[in-house]
């Protein structure tokens, strides 16, 4: 760990202070003095630090550039070197903003993430292209730089990585290995799941709960994805090639199907009863997941018509829930929670703007949509909500 | 609810930053185990609004021949005059501050509202064309329900609807995926009106601000002038060979300037960002043409070892800039 975690400590207060401020316990000046009380790291709000992150990228690849200018000499050599020591300039640089203090800056975040990526690439060069391998190697650096400057995105590659790791070494068993990949998978995230909540339970230090807790919302969603019937008949036909003809199933369909329904319901239940909040979102999207698969393969309705349907559906179950929950005080509620309030207000005019927003000079062709000098495409052609 | 949020509440009062009343306050908030749904069933109007008006639109589009103009319009006009009498029934009249309702249903409401009559109203120029060939209008009209709507009902969503209406109306499509596609290179005269029409976005702010008339919907106006302005300035800069660069690169210094001092009125960390975003690519842009004109990238080589240097300037300098943002806001 490279960064302080008596700052570490002192950001999280920070935070607390934050939400405190916007839920109106504490007031603006107060805020400000703690803010200036406690030591604070160079850190950015998510706009800057994507800003910063680009700026990142230029800086990294421009050195990267400069470097292959002075060293290259059409050698083959050079080719398989380069991508390491663009890795130790990635590590040079992310050591040094982790020293003055960057964190969450966006600078910082270019350079692991660069420094993970040539790193990648550089394995599969010299492996040539095996992909366990890589596997394994991205897997390794990604949990050492997640160790040494808690940059819990590179969490998220740590996971990816790993459950490649999973999915490789299976291959490496044959057939075999291929057919129990899906219980595999699944008794995987279910054990991490379990261990991933108990660490948290058990948890001191308060700056490794968003790491763990990113664990633990990828294994819900890799456990959901290992026995989803629509992915494991399209991997079944990917990766043993075998042919599904009409009449014929998958073994252990019933298996799958009744995975598919349940498990999103199980979550929902879950969510709402711990009040969980991430839970509750995967969950959502599990159902809509969920449903897509039961179009795909036993669909009733031409997609406009259930669109149109769902939408008055959707409608009237967020109408009754409102309805229900809308005098509550305590608990599960429709009144918005002081301390975590989230406000998008500005975002969703965006996106109406996006989806709905009209467009000059569309010529009358065959859509009854669109008109002369301003078509309105309010239909938005593509169904893919 | 993360067990770690209690313990920082602690150690904020051990550490005397917060008051022995405060602390018993968000105790008391905290035991109420509040889990709000808030967020999640709004999105869900607003995604069933959504998915309604596009199985609607589908619907029409592929059923034209079966089902009738007639029905069609009629059942539109049914579904609109549903929606605008549950809000009218319900909001409060017209007031000139930000306004909420009661019941956040209404809000969906009028969104869909409008976007069916907008459906409605193109429908009818297509097959009745009771605009004639006058396309402009039948863009026009809709744009001015939208604003009625937007401004009598306080919605944004309404109100940015009506703002790509108005841009269509003269020709450019400002939808946020679109922007970067319009033909500002090839057609110049395109480029003024898109300038123009960013220039009157913003002399309407500063009308509205001063009859304080919705000035929440400021963000929203400004947001769309910037990003008008600045593309349609950037894409003549990178196309133009002839001198009428120059004319662009000074309107966005000036739109530039302008957008400084605006956000740092606003305190929006957005407009101060991407103003400095399409700020930094004008100057990469003006200093490339310069360097060309001296014939600088014979020594390309040269180039690739300043590079580095160039971008841990830029990086300071932009470090720098956003300090001195933050300290202001506070």
């Amino acid at each position: 760990m490279v960064h302080d975690t008596k700052l570490l400590e002192d950001l999280a207060l920070l935070e607390e202070a934050n939400s405190l401020l916007n839920a109106g316990f504490i007031n603006k000046e107060q805020f400000n003095s703690i803010k200036k009380e406690l030591p604070d790291f160079k850190q950015n709000s998510i706009l800057v630090q994507i800003g910063f992150f680009f700026l990142g990228v230029f800086l990294y690849s421009s050195i990267c550039c400069a470097i292959s200018l002075l060293g290259i000499d059409g050698s083959e050599v050079f080719w398989k070197i380069c991508f390491y020591i663009f890795t130790i300039i990635g590590i040079t640089g992310a050591e040094f903003l982790a020293k003055e203090k960057y964190y969450q800056h966006g600078l910082d975040d270019a350079f692991i993430v660069g420094t993970i990526l040539n790193f990648g690439i550089a394995v599969g060069i010299t492996s040539d292209g095996y992909e366990l391998v890589i596997a394994i190697f991205v897997a390794l650096i990604s949990f050492l730089m997640y160790r040494r400057y808690l940059y819990t995105p590179a969490m998220l590659i740590f996971c990816c990585a790993f459950t490649a790791v999973l999915f490789y070494g299976l291959f490496e068993f044959g057939e075999i290995g291929k057919t129990i990949l899906p219980f595999v998978a699944m008794l995987t995230s279910l054990g991490f799941y379990f261990f991933s909540k108990k660490a948290i339970k058990d948890l001191k230090e308060k700056y490794y709960y968003n790491g763990l807790l990113l664990i633990n919302s990828f294994c819900l969603i890799l456990f959901y994805l290992s026995c989803n019937y629509l992915v494991v008949r399209e991997l079944s036909v990917m990766l043993l090639d075998n042919e599904i003809r009409p009449g014929e199933d998958i073994p252990f369909a019933f298996f799958f199907w009744s995975f598919t329904a349940i498990v999103p319901l199980v979550y929902l239940y879950q969510a709402i009863k711990i009040h969980d909040r991430i839970m509750l979102w995967i969950s959502f999207l599990a159902i809509a997941f969920s449903i897509f698969t039961i179009r795909t393969y036993h669909s009733v309705l031409p997609i406009e018509i259930a669109l149109a349907l769902g939408g008055v559906a959707l409608f009237a179950v967020a109408y009754l829930s409102i309805q229900k929950l809308k005098y509550k005080e305590t608990g599960l509620t429709f009144k918005p929670d002081r301390i975590n309030n989230s406000n998008a207000i500005n975002a969703e005019a965006l996106i109406v703007a996006s989806t709905f927003g009209m467009k000059p000079e569309v010529k009358p062709q065959n859509s009854p949509m669109e008109f002369g000098g301003g078509g309105f495409s309010g239909g938005g052609s593509d169904g893919s909500f | 609810m993360n067990k770690f949020d209690e313990e920082s509440v602690k150690s904020l009062l051990e550490r005397n930053f917060i008051t022995e009343n405060q602390f018993n306050e968000i105790k008391a908030y905290r035991s109420l185990n509040i889990f709000s749904l808030n967020a999640e069933l709004k999105l869900f109007l607003y995604l069933s609004v959504l998915m309604f008006t596009s199985g609607i639109g589908i619907l029409i589009y592929q059923n034209i021949d079966t089902i009738g103009h007639i029905a069609i319009l009629s059942i539109l006009l049914i579904a609109i005059v549903v929606c605008f009498f549950y809000c009218f029934k319900h909001s409060k009249g017209f007031q000139k501050n930000e306004t909420i309702f009661e019941n956040p249903v209404i809000e969906y409401l009028v969104l869909a509202g409008s976007i069916l009559s907008c459906i409605f109203m193109g429908y009818l120029q297509f097959q009745y064309k009771p605009f004639g060939e006058h396309y402009g209008l039948a863009t026009l009209v809709p744009t001015i329900f939208s604003f009625f709507v937007a401004y009598y009902f306080d919605n944004r969503s309404v109100l940015s609807i009506a703002i790509t209406g108005l841009a269509a109306y003269i020709g450019i499509s400002v939808t946020p995926q679109d922007l970067v596609n319009n033909d500002f290179h090839t057609t110049q005269n395109l480029s003024y009106s898109a300038i123009a029409l960013g220039g009157l976005l913003v002399l309407w702010t500063i009308y509205s601000s001063r009859i304080a008339l919705k000035t929440h919907f400021n963000f929203i106006y400004l947001t769309f002038a910037l990003h008008i302005i600045s593309i349609a300035a950037i894409s003549n800069l990178l196309d133009s060979y002839d001198l009428t660069w120059v004319i662009f690169a000074a309107v966005l210094a000036l739109s530039s300037f302008y957008f400084y001092k605006i956000s740092y009125e606003l305190k929006s960390i957005s407009l101060y960002v991407f103003m400095i975003i399409y700020a930094y690519i004008g100057v990469n842009i003006v200093l490339v043409k310069f360097l060309n004109f001296i014939e600088f990238f014979d020594f390309w080589e040269l180039f690739i070892l300043i590079l580095p240097a160039y971008f841990i300037g830029s990086i300071v300098l932009f470090i720098k800039l956003i300090k001195k943002f933050n300290k202001e806001k506070l």
